[in-house]
């Protein structure tokens, strides 16, 4: 769009938007920046009715909640499930992506559209045949179920994301790499792949989120030994009353590493929010 | 907005038929080659997709039609034909859960996609804060949705929420807590979701907008066209393909809503807020009654299948414009 004229008064303009801009954005987060600053104060600041913005802070609610109350294997076992899956997704879908994005086809139309089929199924449709077979298979409660669960949407989204990307690098270059004498997995491997590093790492980073952010499945397939963070903090609403400096500590735990990720693939917000349908910039 | 840019660029593959008979063979080899490594490359991703996709969905199918339980005694997956699905028929509960649902999503969806417009249109004239701004706002949308849904419950906690006491400040008495009656209840989860999401219409217009060819404004201002005119007849039209694949990814997964449910409001006041996946998720996992939990389920993709058909198509037209 066109740009402003120079005002003459454009310092105060820039001033004054700045404050107004600044009110507005703290009001937008305040539930979250509520959420951090309740997680520093005592039992007693935290239920007193009128808010208190001033406080001496205390870790007491993340010293309870992480070394007494065990939400420490949680935080290790949400970066196990998160992990592996976010692993396997990129191992399995990678190479479909890229074969997906040399070749076009009757086949490969109809696999995309599967795929996307795939990842808008809900999760409530999926659980109750997961959940049953994998008690019939014993594995209930295990990282295996609830890993093999993450893959149902993680390798659609692989596959979606990473296509883009490698439709974005041309066809020119895999054949130049084939006529040296490269072979197809050759050309792929060490041509194309490093090309789309950004790309593979944004591609991981929102499979990790996903998987880091998903509940329903890790609700109904983990056991106590393997529950997520989300799926154990409701645990902290007890019938004899809830711990909200704990879950404020354990929430902002939850959620402080998931902002620093996407703010490292902040470009490709689009991208990933869309699974790759579209492709943004 | 471009559709994967390079997909014009890239030419098809060469479909062989070249001259001389030798290159012929040769080319022909090649291609039984490409089979090869096609079934390579995409061979395990449709593998493991089958084995834990299309499988359980074969087996939801077969659940369906049974009378299951893990718990229930005397359920044992005993054969039944259709008389999960003849329940459904007349299953008043399920069909306010549809009814809670379809209010959710079609008020949430709306509210977003117009403060979504409004504020991408602003931020994209916006000279100076855009980036800053815009980082803030992706901010809700990431974090983890049971978090956000706690963060709410905390908020509006009738006896010390911030919300709760700046409500009461500005004269909306919520008199005994706004997710302790059925309709403020649901506004309060509407509000929650449009808070998280209104940010993705924002983006998605921001990268819209980006994409629109400069003439037409031009046009437009020669014209002497007026700054509403010229937002309601030539920039809202040549928007509009982008607001719809914005709109349709929301209503997808505003459909299946659960986490901020489950953690807000529990689907109560009564079931004021209990949405289709919240009540499938009790049928399921709180009455143990399996079997009708996976007639729902499919009930429910087959419904969404169809609107992801509509997804792909708008997808591929878009495609075929661009």
């Amino acid at each position: 769009m066109s740009t402003a004229s120079v005002a003459p008064s454009r310092r105060i303009k820039t001033g004054l938007a700045f404050v107004v801009f600044g009110i507005l954005a703290l009001a937008y987060l305040s539930p979250m920046i509520w959420m951090v600053l309740s997680s520093f104060k005592h039992r007693i600041e935290i239920f007193e009715s009128t808010p208190q913005l001033t406080f001496s802070p205390t870790f007491a609610n993340y010293i309870e909640a992480f070394s007494t109350k065990g939400f420490g294997g949680n935080l290790k076992n949400s970066l196990i499930v998160a992990t592996v899956s976010s692993l396997l997704a990129l191992v399995i879908g990678v190479p479909a992506a890229y074969s997906l994005s040399r070749h076009r086809g009757r086949f490969q139309g109809t696999y995309l559209l599967l795929l996307l089929a795939a990842r808008l199924l809900p999760a409530i449709v999926l659980s109750v045949p997961l959940f049953v077979l994998a008690n019939k298979l014993g594995v209930g409660g295990s990282y295996f179920a609830v890993i093999v669960a993450h893959l149902t949407f993680s390798i659609p989204f692989t596959v979606w994301m990473m296509r883009g990307f490698f439709l974005a690098i041309p066809q020119s270059l895999d054949e130049a790499a084939q006529l040296d004498g490269c072979s197809m997995f050759g050309a792929f491997i060490r041509i194309i792949l490093p090309l789309t590093a950004g790309g593979l790492a944004a591609t991981a980073i929102f499979c990790f989120i996903n998987s880091w952010n998903e509940f329903l499945f890790a609700l109904i397939l983990t056991g106590k030994s393997t529950a997520t963070l989300p799926v154990a903090v409701p645990n902290l609403m007890t019938p004899i009353g809830t711990f909200w400096g704990q879950i404020c500590a354990v929430g902002t735990v939850t959620v402080v590493p998931v902002l620093i990720l996407a703010f490292i693939v902040q470009k490709y917000m689009i991208v990933g929010m869309t699974g790759g349908a579209l492709a943004g910039d | 907005m471009s559709l994967s840019a390079a997909e014009q660029v890239t030419p098809a593959p060469p479909s062989g038929g070249r001259k001389g008979g030798s290159r012929a063979v040769k080319a022909r080899s090649q291609r039984q080659i490409g089979r090869w490594e096609r079934v390579g490359f995409q061979g395990p991703s449709l593998l493991v997709l089958v084995l834990i996709v299309l499988f359980p969905l074969i087996y939801s199918v077969s659940l369906s039609l049974q009378s299951y339980s893990l718990v229930l005694p005397g359920r044992t997956g005993q054969w039944v034909g259709l008389e999960n699905f003849q329940r459904i028929l007349h299953d008043s509960d399920f069909f306010h859960a549809v009814g809670v649902t379809v209010i959710f999503v079609v008020c949430a969806v709306t509210l977003e996609t117009i403060l979504g417009t409004v504020v991408g249109v602003m931020l994209d004239r916006l000279a100076r804060f855009r980036r800053a701004i815009t980082s803030l706002l992706l901010l809700p949308m990431i974090t983890t949705p049971l978090i956000v849904g706690l963060m709410f419950n905390f908020a509006f906690n009738a006896q010390f929420g911030y919300l709760t006491w700046v409500m009461a400040r500005i004269g909306l008495d919520p008199n005994g807590g706004v997710l302790n009656q059925g309709p403020t209840a649901l506004a309060a989860l509407i509000l929650v979701d449009v808070w998280e999401w209104f940010p993705f219409i924002a983006l998605m217009v921001i990268a819209g907008l980006r994409a629109l060819p400069t003439s037409p404004f031009e046009a437009a201002s020669i014209d002497g066209a007026s700054t509403f005119q010229t937002y309601r007849y030539i920039m809202l039209p040549m928007l509009k393909p982008v607001l719809v694949v914005a709109v349709l990814f929301r209503a997808t997964e505003a459909i299946r809503e659960f986490d901020k449910v489950y953690i807000l409001t529990g689907g109560g006041p009564g079931s004021a807020t209990t949405v289709n996946d919240l009540y499938q998720y009790r049928i399921s996992f709180l009455n143990w009654d399996l079997s009708y939990g996976a007639a729902l389920g499919l009930v429910t993709f087959a419904f969404v299948l169809t609107l992801c058909g509509v997804l792909y198509r708008v997808l591929t037209r878009n495609e075929a414009q661009l």
